[in-house]
């Protein structure tokens, strides 16, 4: 019953959501319509980071895995002359299929261990993208890097996914596609295995679960969807350079994370949201920027341990508190 | 032959720093447990203190060292106070509170220094040691060896022979063993904090005339110290200074011959192959968790 | 029970050492199918080491461990347990979070894992309802459809010890390991567990338990297996070895409380 209503509840949310945020565009100045496109792209890094984080550990390498994604799909279609629709989906692929095999070294690894391991191969990586002028392109990375367009019937010119709003709306799409796709994993069988494996590993294993299994898995999916991403933006963008993917980067996905919570599905993407509207709103502060974004999440961590998601049921019950006080 | 004698003389003169970086980040760890991210801001906050004091107000350059070791330990006892103790339970809280520090700390040397601009410190020892062989060392960089090894010297006679040290090994080895004993948790870990912070504001107070002193120059002091932490068992500080020497030499030898970021590169994955292989690295005898 | 049954469970010669400490020491014994086999011994006995090897969660030094004439021993405990050999753990481990259908749910995992395909595009229905079926057997067979919509840490300590049973028993075991499942109950809750344990039994479930409560296990074993510094020190029915001179010693001085906790 209270699920059903709940059900209801969140396909009418997204009935009014998805056509707004559909529409919002045409009434935003351009800056403003980058700042859409890169606030959707940092929804799918989160929430495919998420995945990574309920197997219970905390990598450092997602960042670098986007960049597998945009590289590959770069090489695939610059170098390799393959259609940029196919190649979007092969980098992902491609992402999951790196995971896999840093998975072998990397998950051997547990909490602390795993989390420097994750940033030393990440950093290697990067580091190699940066070595190889061949085919990386060096320090200076890839340029020209072929757009996504689509010949449609009834237009002269084909449709260039490089202007904002198109390439937006294409972006909208496959980011509600794949939090779905994960918000269904998490729901699923799979999705309480992996709860199993972080909070009673022991138990998981007498019970007759493979949690080296399930810990690729989530590894192994939260990379695809960081390498669609990636992907997605290299043909944005136009152009790639490692620089892009330092640990600079990926320390804000962390604080997204943290600030946002990660107790449900919904926490990262109010982390991610809210900074990156009041980073919109305090844009003339551009260079504080790290710097404020430190501050946050000194502060969160002291006195908002379990992110922002936990605010509404600390406020109602702190008015429970209020109210009581008032009658009592 | 002459290349290879400069060369062993500059990873001589390396293998000093990469100790100092990696043993402030191993006594951190082994002690209270917790991955100061930031620690390679608190090297760059070094150099900048030797550039403001030095460079800028003219202060004698071992004045400004000893102040940039100063102000890093404060600062270090600051981060132990405010971001590390009241996350003691939860070693993930003070590694977050330290990233969030490494950002605000980055902004502020932008902020005093600007970006772009090279932040020039002349040597304060200028002129060159002649060796035999051609081989020639700027008398800076030997300066800074010496006074590198004096302090390491300096932090294994006071771990190995005074009272302090062996109430620090306790501590490392067993939190709540220790604690029975008697021994202060709380002022052993203020302790090993500030000293790690100072040799790290040392490291990078000798460093500033070297290198070019940068708000983005902690990242490869962290790299390398990770490096050399887990190659030499973290929680090791005999591990962290021979992995450092053996590091400096590999990492000078692969930049003269290759490249610098090659080296770095075979330097992760040497660090993951070790974290594979023999997780508790050259010299550590066990596992934390 | 059928004295002529092939033994379920065969160590033979088990050995395993922590640096210089030898926590078991040559420990050979059998277990027949449909047995309740006791297993006790003073702390450090080496009671708990010994499970954690037949579970998998250790690698025994030297020695073999058979499954009904197959070996296991080396293995890692999540193969163990699909070949049928399930542990319970000392401390209630459970999902405090979660209510009690939801943790049973979790134990599901032989009965009902999905491939990602299958669960990405909502393909597992049936496998989940087979997971709720045996979930809800289960519920019943401990007791506990009342409290099914409860959180597990709202559950007294009896409940939450009949609810990690469940876990176990959903994952099919042929032979359940159960470490000290009496341990910290009162009277009341420990003739419950009891009834419980024999209720598994009669399903066809064979059981070896660690426990310190003596008038449990002589009540509730078939046969008793006494482990002294890793070494067997006397084996058969709980009055013969209640009667047996080395057993005796090696409790003198050593309580044999129910608090006290194995320390190996």
């Amino acid at each position: 019953m209270n699920s059903a209503s709940r059900r209801h509840g969140w396909w009418l949310a997204a009935a009014v959501l998805l056509p707004a945020l559909a529409a919002l565009p045409f009434f935003l100045p351009f800056h403003r319509q980058d700042f859409m496109i890169f606030l959707l792209l940092d929804v799918m890094l989160v929430v495919s980071y998420r995945l990574v984080t309920l197997s219970g550990e905390w990598s450092l390498i997602h960042m670098v895995l986007m960049g597998c994604g945009g590289y590959a799909s770069a090489l695939l279609s610059k170098r390799a002359d393959l259609l940029v629709w196919l190649s979007i989906p092969l980098a992902a692929l491609l992402t999951a299929a790196v995971a896999l095999l840093l998975s072998f070294p990397l998950l051997r690894m547990r909490g602390f261990y795993f989390l420097i391991g994750s940033y030393a191969a990440g950093e290697a990586v990067r580091l190699a993208w940066k070595y190889f002028v061949y085919p990386f392109g060096g320090p200076k990375g890839l340029k020209l890097i072929p757009p996504l367009e689509l010949q449609l019937p009834f237009l002269e010119q084909p449709l260039s996914f490089v202007e904002p709003i198109p390439f937006y709306l294409l972006l909208l799409v496959v980011t509600c596609v794949s939090l779905l796709l994960l918000y269904r994993l998490e729901h699923s069988r799979i999705g309480l295995t992996l709860h199993m494996v972080h909070w009673q590993p022991s138990l998981a294993e007498a019970v007759g679960v493979n949690s080296w299994r399930y810990r690729t898995l989530a590894f192994a999916c939260g990379a695809f969807f960081a390498g669609l991403a990636g992907a997605l933006f290299v043909h944005y963008l136009g152009s790639i350079n490692p620089n892009q993917f330092a640990i600079g980067e990926m320390l804000y996905i962390l604080v997204w994370v943290i600030i946002g919570g990660t107790r449900t599905f919904a926490g990262p993407v109010i982390g991610v949201v809210v900074l990156s509207v009041l980073n919109e709103i305090f844009r003339q502060y551009d260079e504080w920027r790290p710097a404020i974004y430190g501050l946050i999440l000194l502060l969160s961590m002291r006195f908002l341990p379990d992110g922002l998601e936990s605010l509404p049921g600390r406020l109602r019950g702190l008015w429970r508190r209020r109210v009581a006080a008032a009658q009592g | 032959m002459e290349l290879v004698l400069q060369s062993i003389a500059n990873a001589l003169v390396q293998s000093g720093f990469f100790s100092l970086w990696a043993v402030g980040l191993v006594l951190i760890f082994g002690v209270m447990g917790i991955i100061n991210f930031a620690h390679g801001e608190m090297v760059m906050v070094g150099a900048y203190t030797v550039w403001l004091l030095y460079a800028g107000q003219g202060l004698p350059f071992p004045l400004a060292l000893l102040a940039a070791a100063l102000i890093v330990c404060l600062l270090g006892l600051c981060m132990e106070r405010f971001l590390f103790q009241p996350f003691r339970e939860n070693p993930l809280g003070g590694l977050i509170n330290s990233i969030g520090l490494l950002f605000i700390l980055q902004v502020l040397a932008v902020q005093i220094g600007g970006l772009g601009l090279m932040k020039h410190v002349p040597p304060a020892f200028p002129g060159t040691l002649e060796l035999p062989f051609e081989v020639r060392i700027p008398v800076q960089r030997a300066v800074a060896l010496v006074v590198s090894l004096g302090l390491l010297a300096a932090v294994g006679w006071l771990l190995t022979w005074t009272r302090l040290g062996w109430a620090l090994r306790a501590v490392s080895m067993d939190r709540e063993a220790a604690a029975l004993q008697g021994i202060s948790v709380r002022r052993i870990g203020m302790f090993a904090m500030g000293l790690g912070a100072a040799l790290a504001g040392t490291a990078g107070a000798l460093m500033a005339p070297l290198v070019r002193v940068e708000p983005y120059m902690g990242h490869a002091v962290i790299i390398t110290a990770f490096i050399v932490a887990i190659v030499g068992g973290i929680g090791s500080i005999r591990g962290a200074v021979l992995a450092a020497v053996l590091y400096a030499f590999f990492h000078t030898f692969v930049t003269t011959y290759y490249s610098g970021t090659l080296a770095t590169m075979l330097g992760l994955f040497i660090m993951l192959l070790v974290l594979v292989i023999k997780p508790t690295g050259l010299m550590g005898s066990r596992l934390r968790e | 029970m059928a004295t002529a049954a092939a033994p379920l469970l065969e160590v033979r010669g088990l050995c395993k050492r922590f640096g210089g400490l030898v926590a078991l020491d040559r420990v050979s014994f059998q277990v027949r199918e449909g047995e309740i086999r006791g297993l006790i011994g003073p702390n450090g006995a080496g009671k708990s080491t010994l499970f954690k090897n037949i579970a998998g969660f250790y690698r025994p030094g030297a020695g073999e461990i058979l499954l009904a004439g197959r070996p296991i021993s080396g293995r890692p405990p999540y193969e163990i347990a699909g070949l049928g050999v399930v542990r319970t753990f000392q401390e209630t481990t459970l999902f405090q979070e979660l209510s009690v259908m939801r943790n049973l749910e979790a134990g599901c995992h032989l009965h009902a894992s999905s491939g990602l395909f299958r669960a990405l595009l909502g393909l597992d229905r049936e496998r989940l309802e087979r997971q709720r079926q045996a979930a809800g057997r289960i519920l019943d067979f401990v007791g506990l459809r009342e409290r099914r919509a409860q959180l597990a840490s709202e559950l007294p300590l009896g409940s939450q010890r009949a609810l990690a049973l469940g876990i176990a028993l959903l994952a099919k075991p042929r032979l359940l390991l159960l470490d000290e499942p009496f341990a910290g109950m009162n009277p009341a809750e420990t003739a419950h567990m009891m009834e419980l344990t024999r209720k598994v039994r009669r399903s066809g479930i064979t059981i070896v338990l660690v426990e310190h409560n003596m008038k449990a296990v002589m009540g509730l074993c078939d046969f008793v297996t006494v482990l002294n510094f890793g070494r067997l020190l006397a084996e058969g029915t709980p009055e013969s070895v209640r009667r047996d001179p080395a057993v005796l010693e090696a409790y003198l001085g050593s309580a044999a409380g129910g608090t006290e906790r194995a320390s190996c």
